[in-house]
């Protein structure tokens, strides 16, 4: 068993003339509860798609726990969960019957499904409505279900794409605390999130992507210091961020043009 | 402060509103998807300028010569066509999905009298409103040829019998409106909408049988429908012709009731809205209940001879086929059409045929035609799944065993229904000689396994998503189609002449054995299809997700 749980070399997605990911070296280790960053467009959902089998690469690879993707998917897949962008979901299902049907496809047998959705959905909060179907949850109820399906199987790895979004406060501080607990069992955590105080709360190291290319990877210490803050308080990830993304004076709106708001 | 100047009048705002549905049009056609659309789109109106000129040479050479032939009373007949083209074509239409939303216009600061005033005006840009204005006018023309002293009474008449009449499909409109939001009264709106459209079918045979019989009720129903609007349009025209000006009175007046009443109902339904009327797909929260252990894991699996990837495909995909009212719902059309044809063509007294189709030829065909029908939807088998097909290619499965799932429940619902159909079948006309039978049998095996195996591959290849419960803009791929009638003429083209064999060799058993092989061929064919499709769903996945997933 090697310590990374995710390695990338090069990986490289072209959409006709745009290059969205351009030839990003990733290295995540084993039980890292890893964050990755990026403005809108930056390739992260690219990034995540292709280390998930929802999207093949045009060039460089992907190793997942020591495995070539491209050359074991079903037996990489075997080890890991995903929240995709849109969640994925058949909305035409309960709640229960979609986790049914997830555990089912993971090869898990019938009692082990049964017993695990049933915890999954009160765990979730999802117990009350057992007739309801997925397309008439809320937003965040279907987050939450995507992400117990994602779990039902006991990863290894875990993508995660915008978990928290439309998740209320309460789910998710649950969901915070049930994420933590898995990456103390050595569980891999892979997450995108636009909410940067999210990922500065849980996450121990950050990755950052900028059209494309990797623009900074390491421990949230390893990034402070190679950043210059006030004098005397800690440079937090959102100062980060902005002095590496943000270093493109042009891109920042001018709010002097709206003058006529103000 | 907001810096609104003033807030715009009306009539700027109805011109806003066409406005905006114009630039929606517009820019709906930019896409080159649909440019398809833009040609389909000219045909069609050229198709309802050709509809609604006719109609208008119709409706004016009636007025004129109901008038000039001293058929007065039977001017009802024409506002009566004309009402009930009104105000069911948009009920037909209001089903096919939400378009325009109008009341999205709320957001904006109108008075409630700006937006009844935008709500009516809106009606009127209808197709059926703008044709029926147009039959109306040649109608007027026709009646002033006839007797010009008519004149003023048409044209008041129809100017009340235009507002009755938008006011009323408005009011239907916003009801429907209303209705229609949620998914689960939609899909009953579709069930009964198809039904009505197969029982029209019906109609034929059933005038033939009973038509007589039921012409003094008719007669004795007649009566009762002089106080409605049409009947009270036509005698207000009638007395204006014949001089009684208490029948003018008497219509005009009727005509104002019911446009004063349907408006009374339209202005609460509109204050409803503006209020702020919560219309939404998502189900009111229920009342939480306590979560019973479900002993299903407990009891033996009733699918335990598949592998659990497989079992989880069926399951899921019956689960989908029971929630999709529509499709759920053409499951009983084989029966219904075998109800149909055979009162046609076939039995003791077939209705459309002085003689009576043979069974030998008449079984076999009724089969292939239901095979046509049953199997359509196999062509873009992940029409329904949407963003779900994700979940199959985040799960460790081989799409092998994806198209299994799905191959199964096709199978198992088409041995349902063609087992339904044979025993409908067999009670109206009989079943055909055992050898035809036992061909048709085989028949039915080698077309179907042949056709999955080609079906799964149009299904990789022409995904096209589609909405429960929704019609408008439900299409399937222009390919996906294409690919289906290809290989159904195909297989067709190869069973035909199989079963004409035995008479040309005389060995009544002969298509019956061609069959048997054709049959063991195309189930060895398909099992070879299922590797190289799983191969062909790697190479397709961007392609589906991105066609499914919008």
């Amino acid at each position: 068993m090697t310590d990374a749980a995710i390695v990338t070399e090069k990986l490289t997605r072209r959409f006709g003339n745009l290059t969205a990911v351009d030839g990003v070296d990733l290295t995540v280790a084993a039980g890292q509860f890893f964050g990755f960053l990026g403005p809108n467009g930056a390739g992260k959902s690219t990034t995540i798609k292709m280390l998930t089998g929802l999207l093949a690469p045009s060039s460089g690879r992907a190793q997942l726990l020591g495995l070539d993707f491209a050359r074991h998917p079903v037996e990489v897949k075997r080890q890991i969960g995903v929240v995709p962008e849109g969640m994925g979901l058949f909305e035409r299902l309960t709640g229960a019957e979609y986790l049914q049907f997830v555990g089912r496809m993971y090869g898990l047998d019938r009692p082990t499904t049964q017993r695990r959705s049933e915890e999954l959905l009160d765990f979730m909060q999802l117990s009350d409505r057992p007739k309801t179907l997925i397309a008439d949850y809320s937003h965040g109820m279907q987050k939450k279900l995507a992400l117990a399906a994602a779990v039902i199987h006991g990863p290894r790895i875990l993508f995660l794409d915008e978990p928290f979004e439309g998740v209320d406060a309460l789910a998710a501080g649950a969901l915070k605390a049930l994420l933590g607990r898995m990456t103390e069992r050595g569980v891999t955590i892979f997450l995108t999130s636009h909410v940067l105080e999210i990922v500065e709360r849980l996450c121990s190291h950050v990755a950052i992507i900028h059209k494309g290319r990797l623009v900074a990877q390491g421990s949230l210490e390893e990034l402070r210091a190679g950043i210059a803050g006030e004098e005397g308080s800690k440079t937090t990830l959102e100062q980060i961020f902005l002095s590496i993304v943000g270093q493109d004076g042009a891109q920042r709106p001018q709010l002097e043009e709206l003058s006529w708001l103000m | 402060m907001a810096d609104v100047a003033r807030v715009p009048a009306v009539w700027e705002q109805i011109r806003l509103v066409a406005g905006l549905r114009w630039r929606i049009l517009r820019n709906g056609l930019r896409k080159k998807n649909n440019q398809w659309d833009l040609i389909g789109m000219i045909f069609a109106g050229v198709f309802a300028a050709l509809f609604v000129l006719g109609l208008s040479l119709a409706f004016s050479f009636g007025a004129y010569s109901f008038l000039s032939g001293g058929h007065e009373a039977w001017m009802a007949f024409l506002f009566w066509a004309i009402f009930l083209y009104w105000q069911l074509f948009h009920i037909f239409t209001a089903g096919f999905g939400a378009g325009f939303e109008f009341r999205t216009m709320l957001r904006f600061p109108l008075s409630l009298r700006a937006f009844y005033v935008i709500g009516l005006a809106y009606g009127l840009a209808d197709f059926a409103a703008v044709a029926s204005s147009c039959w109306l006018i040649a109608m007027i023309i026709g009646a002033a040829r006839a007797k010009p002293t008519v004149l003023p009474t048409m044209i008041v008449i129809s100017a009340l019998f235009l507002l009755m009449n938008v006011t009323l499909e408005r009011m239907i409109g916003s009801w429907l409106e209303r209705i229609l939001a949620r998914r689960r009264t939609r899909e009953i709106f579709f069930a009964v909408f198809i039904l009505l459209a197969v029982s029209l079918q019906f109609l034929n045979p059933l005038l033939q049988r009973y038509g007589r019989a039921a012409q003094p009720w008719v007669r004795h129903v007649l009566p009762y429908l002089s106080v409605f609007p049409p009947s009270l349009a036509g005698r207000a025209i009638a007395g204006a012709a014949q001089g009684h000006s208490t029948d003018v009175l008497l219509g005009a007046a009727g005509i104002s009731a019911y446009a004063l009443l349907f408006s009374v109902f339209l202005w609460l339904r509109f204050a409803t809205q503006y209020r702020g009327e919560e219309l939404s797909e998502t189900a009111a929260p229920v009342r939480a209940v306590l979560r019973r252990t479900s002993r299903t894991a407990e009891q033996p699996d009733a699918l335990g001879l598949l592998t659990p990837q497989v079992s989880a495909v069926l399951r899921k995909e019956f689960r989908y086929l029971t929630r999709n009212s529509f499709a759920f719902f053409l499951l009983i059309m084989p029966p219904v059409f075998v109800l149909l044809f055979t009162t046609q063509f076939a039995g003791r007294h077939p209705t459309a045929t002085k003689h009576p189709v043979s069974t030998e030829f008449f079984f076999p065909g009724m089969m292939a035609y239901l095979i046509l029908i049953l199997m359509a939807p196999a062509y873009n088998s992940f029409a329904y799944d949407g963003k779900g097909i994700q979940t199959f290619f985040t799960s460790p499965v081989s799409f092998r065993e994806v198209f299994l799932g799905k191959n199964l429940l096709q199978v198992a619902m088409l041995t349902f229904e063609l087992t339904l159909s044979m025993a409908a079948f067999s009670y109206l006309v009989g079943l055909p000689s055992l050898p035809v039978l036992v061909a048709t049998l085989a028949a039915i095996v080698f077309n179907v396994t042949g056709q999955l195996a080609i079906a799964n591959w149009s299904s990789l290849s022409f995904p096209r998503k589609l909405n429960f419960g929704q019609m408008r803009g439900q299409r399937q791929s222009g390919m996906a189609v294409l690919v289906s009638f290809g290989t159904q003429i195909l297989l067709g083209a190869i069973s035909a002449p199989v079963l004409f064999i035995s008479r040309w060799t005389g060995n009544a058993w002969l298509p019956a054995e061609v069959f048997a092989f054709l049959a063991a061929a195309a189930i060895a064919g398909y099992s070879s299809s299922l590797d190289p499709l799983a191969v062909l769903a790697e190479k397709k996945k961007e392609t589906l997700i991105d066609a499914l997933s919008r």
